[in-house]
């Protein structure tokens, strides 16, 4: 989630309240607070709410939510007589476009931080990076309508916004900051994206960078907004959003033909919701005149709906981008009635409760293995094959399975045994004093399914053969393990010092144990020899777990 | 005063009151060594006695630190050998080459030795003998065994060359106290103590005629740890039992599952940034979609037959076949829910979960997940307030609040906080009700209430851990001595 600065003095003069007053209430609206400076107040919101990523924007939640100006805000918008056209080359390229053009700004220091600031935070959460969605700001007054928005060759040349001399577009994505942070999304183009105007003059050069040309500053008094992008409904939300702020920010705004289509739509769209089931989904009792109230204070418009009872017209302003389904308004109603305010209780559901069939065969070895004087340990389920096979002497097991994108070659697999790992924490635990006996029981992926074992390790200096057959047949009987003993060939253990379990019921070998090969311990760092036992349980001790 | 002793300490008690009649004896105190001769104890054993009746003021013990000098292995060679300056000029007549002598194997000691005594002159690469009288380090490593005032300057030179070496001795002087002596000649007991009682000795009941060592209860035993279930495994075991006694029934699965379980049934749009490579832990291979695969698709695309918009995007049926390390346990869930949609139905899971995270004392790749859900006709986003106040409350956090939150696949949504002595209100876990886009689908039409929780979290706060590693990489002496009930914590 974005960090949003709010400039204190800029919202206090929006709001009309004091600071304290606001600390209060910014949690209540959903918001994490960071950081409280003498200038500003750090602030996170979350992702379905990017219109509260301007100080614009929070002011306009805080004063519904503290009832100073409840309802939706009207924004009115008039024809600006200015047309922007849309080549055909640029629909397989980047074909999503917004624009508006915003008059009579009284920029000051703090709005202008503002609207960078919901600039690049939209261009982070609705743009993914300015893959889906980019913005453009530009002073109107320095341009020349009509606009074109087209596809142009690489070597076309501008002077990009920070610079003083032309560049090709190529030249940009190689020299300019911006232009190497977001190459990579154009530079697999033969023809790259550009906005220019009735005289060629270049304003931006999508989603990388604008012209030095219409640069904004404080005295800048008319706006032309360009959105761009490969995903129409976040280019949509970013216009309305953008147009919402810069008109709380004091700015009129004026519509832009293009392609007979007149952009920004700033209208509110309608929803008919149900006050009984939104009483059912919170647990309220709310008659459709309260939901009304709250949802006039969560800043919708709202009345009831003369053509079904018990319904409540819900107008949702253009700029929130969550509300998708009618519970996504009833959520709004919850915050506005404030969590803290809605009665919890325990409803009266009967159900039994039961263990899952595996976690209580898992809870008994537990029980048997620490009946045995052995400690439980929980390593990591990721390991690599070298530890896994390499240093276990043992040929690599043709059903691991492998992460695609490790982070670190330490955890690139999922572990297929057990053994390895309990090896490696007695060797993390070298130091400590003996005799170490530890277990571990868990999840093993052989072949793509999810299965458990189970290992025990002991180590002091008269750990043997003996002690791991002593412990795996009391093991085995604890456990209802009907087997037979085998001469092993696991080349992890010494030959002659170890031996393979055999599943009467099955004939397959589940499980080895013996002593570790020397050649093992060493891998490992350990000085002394290991009596090892490890055994598959799924099968054994219940049916191979369903698919889940 | 009573005095807890024993057979050994008795015996060295009596044996020192006999030697200090000796008026002599008893000003110098007794040695060792002559007190083992007469109890037939080794020397150590007769220290260890002592000490004890030194503890009960029986007696003293008088450590005495000696220093000596004698020759090392090396210093005893050149006593029979020679010094190496003395072997090298030894080694040619009046005159040599230089290079010549430098090839002698001494030469690199000997012949700067032999330049600073004097005993030679170096001129155009050839080396001539002058005298060499015996100098103070031979005399001085000759008598070494003779002498105990060395110079020392001299002492000083021949420890540098590693020729001699000083040796520590300590001895002992045992002395009887006043209470010693008194208590000895009131007479002690000095019959046989029994030890270890033997079967014999307790059917013939010959036990009567001996008198049992007595033990002394200041003295701590070797400490020893039973065998152990892991702290991290009795918190979830914990967990797991006050979730079945509230009436839920526990789920398990695959670590490995479809992006259709994992994201599209929770409504996770295809583009959504959890999905890419960088968050989660994607695996080579594919899954078949399960039944109804295609009202998800239709949620995704419009809403299919909810109120919902849905995300407007094209639905790709083969990203959903993809497959990945789980990245929540809510997947569970969800084909529980698709299994059972009938209400009601209580659920949960606490399971191994994957993100694609570099491991640092906060994060690491795999932690572990508690997952609740709740369906049935009437159920509401109260009655999940009511569920997770209940459920911190029996895991012993007394203040739970409530906050807005956002999640994909729930509205409302909720983040349960608790306070936490010290830290103030902690942030633990996130809550909502199911989204009908995640629910409709498979033809449930009750509310599912859900909540999730990071349990290495409630590990951390009340272990009073500060590496998430100490769970997983668990120091053994750590998981020994961490009682099974902790008075301290929350």
């Amino acid at each position: 989630m974005p960090i949003i600065s709010l400039s204190n003095t800029y919202l206090k003069r929006l709001c009309g309240i004091d600071k304290e007053a606001i600390l209060s209430v910014l949690p209540k609206i959903g918001s994490d607070i960071e950081r409280i400076e003498e200038e500003h107040i750090d602030t996170e919101f979350f992702p379905d709410r990017p219109d509260l990523y301007s100080t614009e924007g929070v002011a306009r939640a805080i004063r519904g939510y503290l009832g100073i100006e409840t309802g939706e805000e009207i924004y009115t918008t008039t024809d600006s007589g200015i047309t922007f056209t849309l080549d055909e080359n640029i629909k397989s390229i980047r074909p999503y476009f917004g624009t508006a053009v915003i008059r009579d700004l009284n920029f000051d220091n703090d709005a202008i931080l503002s609207l960078m600031g919901l600039q690049e935070a939209l261009h982070w959460v609705l743009g993914r990076g300015r893959k889906k969605v980019s913005i453009g700001v530009h002073n109107l007054d320095v341009i020349t309508p009509p606009f074109f928005y087209h596809a142009v060759s690489p070597d076309t040349s501008f002077v990009p916004l920070e610079m003083e001399k032309e560049l090709t577009m190529r030249e940009i994505l190689e020299l300019h900051p911006k232009g190497r942070d977001y190459a990579h999304i154009v530079s697999h183009l033969d023809l790259f994206p550009i906005i220019t105007d009735a005289h060629d003059q270049v304003l931006s050069f999508p989603p990388i960078i604008n012209g030095e040309l219409t640069k904004v500053t404080a005295d800048t008094k008319n706006l032309l907004l360009d959105v761009t992008g490969t995903d129409e409904r976040a280019v949509t939300l970013s216009l309305n959003i953008l147009c919402a702020s810069l008109m709380s920010a004091g700015g009129r705004c004026e519509r832009v033909r293009v392609d007979d289509v007149l952009l920004p739509n700033l209208n509110p769209s309608v929803r008919s919701v149900s006050v009984d089931e939104c009483n059912a989904l919170l647990g309220l009792s709310l008659t459709p005149d309260e939901m009304i109230t709250i949802l006039e204070k969560m800043r919708f418009g709202a009345e009831l709906d003369p053509t079904q009872v018990d319904h409540v017209l819900v107008r949702v302003p253009c700029y929130r981008a969550d509300i998708m389904h009618d519970w996504d308004v009833f959520e709004d109603v919850g915050i506005g009635y404030g969590y803290e305010n809605i009665p919890s209780s325990l409803p009266s559901v009967a159900t039994i409760g039961a263990e899952h069939p595996i976690m209580s065969a898992l809870s008994r070895v537990r029980m048997a293995c620490t009946g045995l004087g052995y400690i439980e340990v929980m390593p990591f389920t990721l390991t690599n094959t070298k530890l896994l096979f390499d240093a276990m002497r043992r040929p690599p097991h043709p059903g691991v399975l492998s992460i695609l994108h490790p982070i670190r070659e330490e955890q690139s697999v999922f572990r297929t045994d057990i053994l390895p790992s309990l090896l490696d924490l007695l060797r993390m635990n070298k130091h400590r004093e003996l005799p170490q006996r530890l277990f571990c029981v868990g999840d093993v992926v052989i072949h793509e399914q999810t299965l458990q074992k189970l290992a025990l390790v002991s180590t002091h200096p008269g750990a043997d053969f003996s002690e791991s057959y002593a412990v795996a047949t009391s093991l085995c009987h604890e456990l209802g393990i009907e087997h037979i003993v085998q001469k092993g060939s696991d080349p992890a253990y010494i030959e002659g010092r170890l031996a393979d379990i055999i599943h009467t019921k099955t004939q397959a070998v589940i499980g080895q144990f013996g002593e570790i090969h020397p050649d093992v311990l060493r891998e490992f760092d350990i000085d002394q020899p290991v009596a090892a036992f490890e055994v598959m349980v799924s099968q054994v001790l219940y049916p191979f777990p369903e698919r889940l | 005063m009573v005095y807890e002793l024993s057979l050994n300490e008795k015996r060295l008690l009596v044996v020192l009151a006999e030697l200090s009649d000796d008026a002599d004896a008893d000003e110098k105190g007794a040695e060792p060594i002559l007190l083992g001769e007469k109890l037939n104890s080794s020397f150590e054993a007769v220290i260890q006695y002592a000490n004890l009746l030194e503890s009960k003021e029986l007696c003293t013990v008088e450590r005495i630190v000696s220093t000596y000098i004698m020759r090392t292995a090396e210093g005893e060679q050149y006593t029979i050998d020679g010094l190496p300056e003395r072997q090298l000029y030894e080694s040619f007549d009046v005159h040599i080459p230089m290079n010549e002598l430098n090839r002698h194997p001494l030469a690199k000691i000997g012949i700067g030795w032999m330049r600073r005594l004097g005993w030679i002159t170096i001129q155009d690469g050839i080396v001539t003998k002058s005298a060499a009288p015996i100098s103070d380090l031979e005399q001085a490593l000759i008598h070494i065994n003779d002498t105990n005032d060395l110079d020392p300057k001299i002492s000083k030179e021949l420890l540098k060359r590693g020729l001699i070496q000083e040796n520590e001795h300590v001895s002992y002087l045992i002395r009887i106290t006043p209470d010693g002596q008194s208590l000895a000649e009131q007479g002690l007991d000095l019959r046989e103590e029994l030890g270890t009682l033997t079967s014999e000795q307790i059917i013939s009941g010959s036990w009567r005629d001996q008198p049992l060592r007595r033990y002394d209860v200041t003295k701590q035993p070797k400490r020893i740890f039973p065998g152990k279930i892991h702290p991290y495994q009795q918190l979830i075991d914990e967990m797991r039992h006050i979730l079945l006694a509230m009436g839920f029934t526990e789920l398990h699965g695959d670590v490995i599952q479809s992006a259709f379980w994992n994201f599209d049934a929770l409504f996770q749009p295809q583009d959504h940034p959890a999905r890419e490579m960088q968050d989660t832990f994607h695996l080579a291979g594919s899954r078949s979609l399960p039944d109804r695969w295609e009202q998800v698709r239709d949620i995704h695309e419009h809403g299919g037959e909810t109120s919902s918009t849905g995300w407007g995007n094209r639905w790709d049926p083969e990203v959903s076949k993809g497959i990945v390390l789980r990245t929540h346990t809510t997947c569970l869930s969800m084909q529980a829910i698709a299994q059972h949609p009938s209400p009601p139905h209580k659920a949960f899971c606490i399971g191994r979960v994957y993100r694609r995270e570099a491991i640092d004392p906060t994060h690491t790749p795999e932690f572990e997940q508690l997952e609740g859900i709740v369906m049935d006709g009437g159920v509401t986003f109260g009655h999940l307030m009511g569920y997770l106040r209940e459920f911190y409350t029996r895991m012993g956090f007394e203040a739970v609040r409530f906050r807005p939150a956002y999640f994909p696949y729930t509205e409302p949504s909720v983040e349960p906080e608790v306070y936490v002595e010290g830290l103030g209100w902690v942030e633990l876990g996130g809550a909502g009700v199911f989204r009908e886009e995640v629910t409709a689908p498979w033809g449930v039409s009750c509310p599912v209430l859900a909540w999730g929780l990071g349990v290495s979290r409630v590990a951390m706060l009340r272990m009073g851990l500060r590496d998430l590693r100490e769970l997983y990489q668990s120091d053994i002496d750590w998981v020994k001595s961490y009682p099974l009930i902790s008075t301290g914590g929350m």
